[in-house]
């Protein structure tokens, strides 16, 4: 907690800032808000009268979330039984992947060419990598060994895009572990993957957790390679919202409703990851 | 640190392994394509560097770049400043910071694809969020946000950085926390103006963390795809085509698969340049 250079706040000073924090805050809520009370508008009057304000302005109604969750039920649980399975799958392995070489990275040392830092930003550089480079030769390629529409395409690509993220927050935080305690337990004669599994890793798991939150919400809003990979059956909720363009128009209601099914479990997730999310999206670059 | 053994390529074997497969490949395969006259199920023919040529005389190509530097000098530039006013603003003793702090995580987790439809919505016309608040405003002539060039852009621009803000928000709020103490007490008792100590002592300290944002925020503007996508499909006209966009548009609808390959060549190039000043300082980092 730090007041630097602070003399003391004036009156005016104060409320300016508290200001500031509530418009900032409006800012951030405005978007959530605004989708939430239009998934609560009667579809009638969404396209007819425009409104701000529940109760005051419209009778807020569950009709839109009935539909959902009884007449267009089986679309929307595929997607998101879909995109649950991708996400969970691309997370597993990407955090399986990315705990060993981040513990490899972190405590042996690499000689010659490639050596630990080449190493460390060979992995990251994936995260440098514009997609639209290798959706192509991926939808070739996933067209031509059968794999197209299925879900195990998609946890292939996401498990790829998430790697980075994996490796450096575990190479991260295993260097941050004392390494005396397992160099106590060699000297007992462990081996390296016992001391890995009943020493590093427990101590690691916090941080594992936090790199699959993040591994998660980034499989889950994944849309570009979803879209050219699956035509129906393995569609996850990002494809089946971009769906919601009907030709008379758009549909708000079902637009509404169905943003906040992709919204709302990554966001919720990513809550519980607070203390290495800086550390994550900067991949080691600033501790948050 | 221990060096002997084989035992370290089992740890990291997998990974290399993994990133070997499904980009390594990936990347040499799109540039054999590159090299190639090829479309969907037609036979492939060699004919290098006639896509990279005719790249550089297509006016959409040129049209797309610029609407992409557009957007990301417009996002970063925003996103950097606001964020950097905000974490000015929060390094302090404030009730209730960490909601905040966790308050302004979620932007970042909401799926890009999800926000433009939403940002279809809060812009529409005639029943959008912002055109409601505008009328009750008492305007008469109402933006029509995706009618007009400017405006649409202006509009994705606005989404964009409500996505992005908060992540260098949050990314300088942390550097500013780990800014030593001491040197802010020195300077208070020079009775040094606020603005001069954040010109001489702050800026100058916080310098590898701002670094650090804008390569990464420019990274990611580069990839710009999902909110123009879903908000106003390029439109209108082609004025919110990103680069990105238009190599989907000739790869994946068009099935031109050798020329979209060129394009994301020439992209891949451009990011590379770029990411080769952040690599020589995260090569540092990584030491």
């Amino acid at each position: 907690m730090t007041t630097y250079g602070a003399r003391r706040p004036g009156v005016i000073r104060t409320a300016l800032l508290w200001l500031v924090i509530i418009g900032a805050t409006a800012w951030l809520v405005f978007p959530f808000y605004w989708a939430i009370i239009t998934s609560l508008k009667p579809p009638g009057v969404i396209l007819t009268k425009p409104s701000l304000i529940p109760f005051l302005q419209f009778k807020p109604t569950f009709y839109n979330w009935q539909m959902e969750f009884t007449q267009r039920w089986r679309e929307i649980s595929r997607a998101l039984s879909n995109s649950v399975i991708i996400s969970a799958g691309a997370t597993l392995v990407s955090i399986t992947l990315g705990t060993l070489a981040g513990y490899g990275l972190a405590r042996f040392r690499f000689t010659g060419r490639m050596q630990n830092k080449d190493l460390t930003l060979w992995f990251l550089s994936q995260r440098f990598l514009p997609p639209m480079v290798t959706v192509i030769p991926f939808f070739l390629v996933i067209k031509a060994v059968g794999l197209l529409d299925t879900r195990l395409a998609l946890v292939l690509v996401n498990t790829t895009f998430t790697i980075p993220f994996s490796v450096l927050i575990m190479r991260d935080v295993f260097k941050e572990l004392p390494e005396e305690m397992e160099e106590s337990a060699w000297v007992d004669g462990a081996s390296h993957f016992q001391s890995f599994w009943y020493i590093a890793l427990p101590l690691a798991a916090p941080a594992m957790a936090a790199a699959a939150v993040i591994c998660f919400a980034f499989s889950w809003n994944e849309f570009i390679f979803a879209l050219f990979l699956t035509l129906k059956a393995a569609q996850p909720i990002t494809v089946v919202i971009a769906g919601v363009e009907h030709t008379q128009g758009i549909q708000f209601w079902f637009v509404a409703t169905r943003l906040l099914f992709a919204i709302i479990p990554p966001t919720l997730l990513a809550l519980t990851a607070q203390r290495y999310i800086v550390r994550g999206l900067t991949f080691g670059a600033v501790k948050g | 640190m221990q060096e002997k053994g084989r035992i370290k390529w089992l740890f990291v074997g997998p990974g290399i392994f993994w990133v070997l497969a499904f980009t390594i490949f990936p990347l040499l395969y799109s540039l054999v394509l590159s090299f190639l006259r090829k479309r969907l199920g037609q036979p492939a023919s060699f004919n290098f560097p006639e896509n990279f040529v005719r790249a550089f005389g297509d006016y959409r190509f040129w049209d797309t770049l610029k609407v992409t530097l557009l957007f990301v000098v417009a996002s970063v530039v925003l996103t950097v400043t606001i964020g950097l006013l905000l974490a000015l603003l929060f390094n302090r003793e404030i009730r209730g910071r960490r909601v905040f702090r966790s308050l302004f995580t979620m932007p970042l987790f909401t799926a890009p694809i999800a926000l433009g439809y939403l940002g279809l919505t809060i812009f529409h016309e005639d029943v959008g969020a912002v055109n409601t608040i505008l009328r009750a405003l008492g305007m008469v002539n109402l933006p029509r946000w995706f009618s007009d060039i400017w405006l649409a852009r202006l509009a994705i621009i606005i989404v964009d950085v409500w996505q992005w803000t908060p992540f260098c928000f949050l990314v300088l709020l942390a550097g500013l926390q780990s800014l030593p103490r001491e040197v802010y007490e020195a300077t208070a008792l020079d009775t040094s103006s606020g603005w001069d100590v954040f010109r001489y002592v702050t800026l100058p300290l916080l310098r590898p963390v701002l670094f650090t944002v804008v390569m990464l925020r420019l990274v990611e503007a580069f990839k710009i795809l999902d909110i123009p996508f879903s908000m106003t499909s390029g439109g209108p006209g082609a004025a919110t085509q990103t680069y990105s966009f238009y190599i989907y548009l000739t790869g994946l609808r068009s099935f031109n698969f050798g020329y979209a390959s060129a394009l994301a060549y020439i992209l891949l190039v451009v990011m590379m340049v770029i990411s080769m000043f952040f690599f020589n300082r995260l090569r540092e980092i990584y030491e």
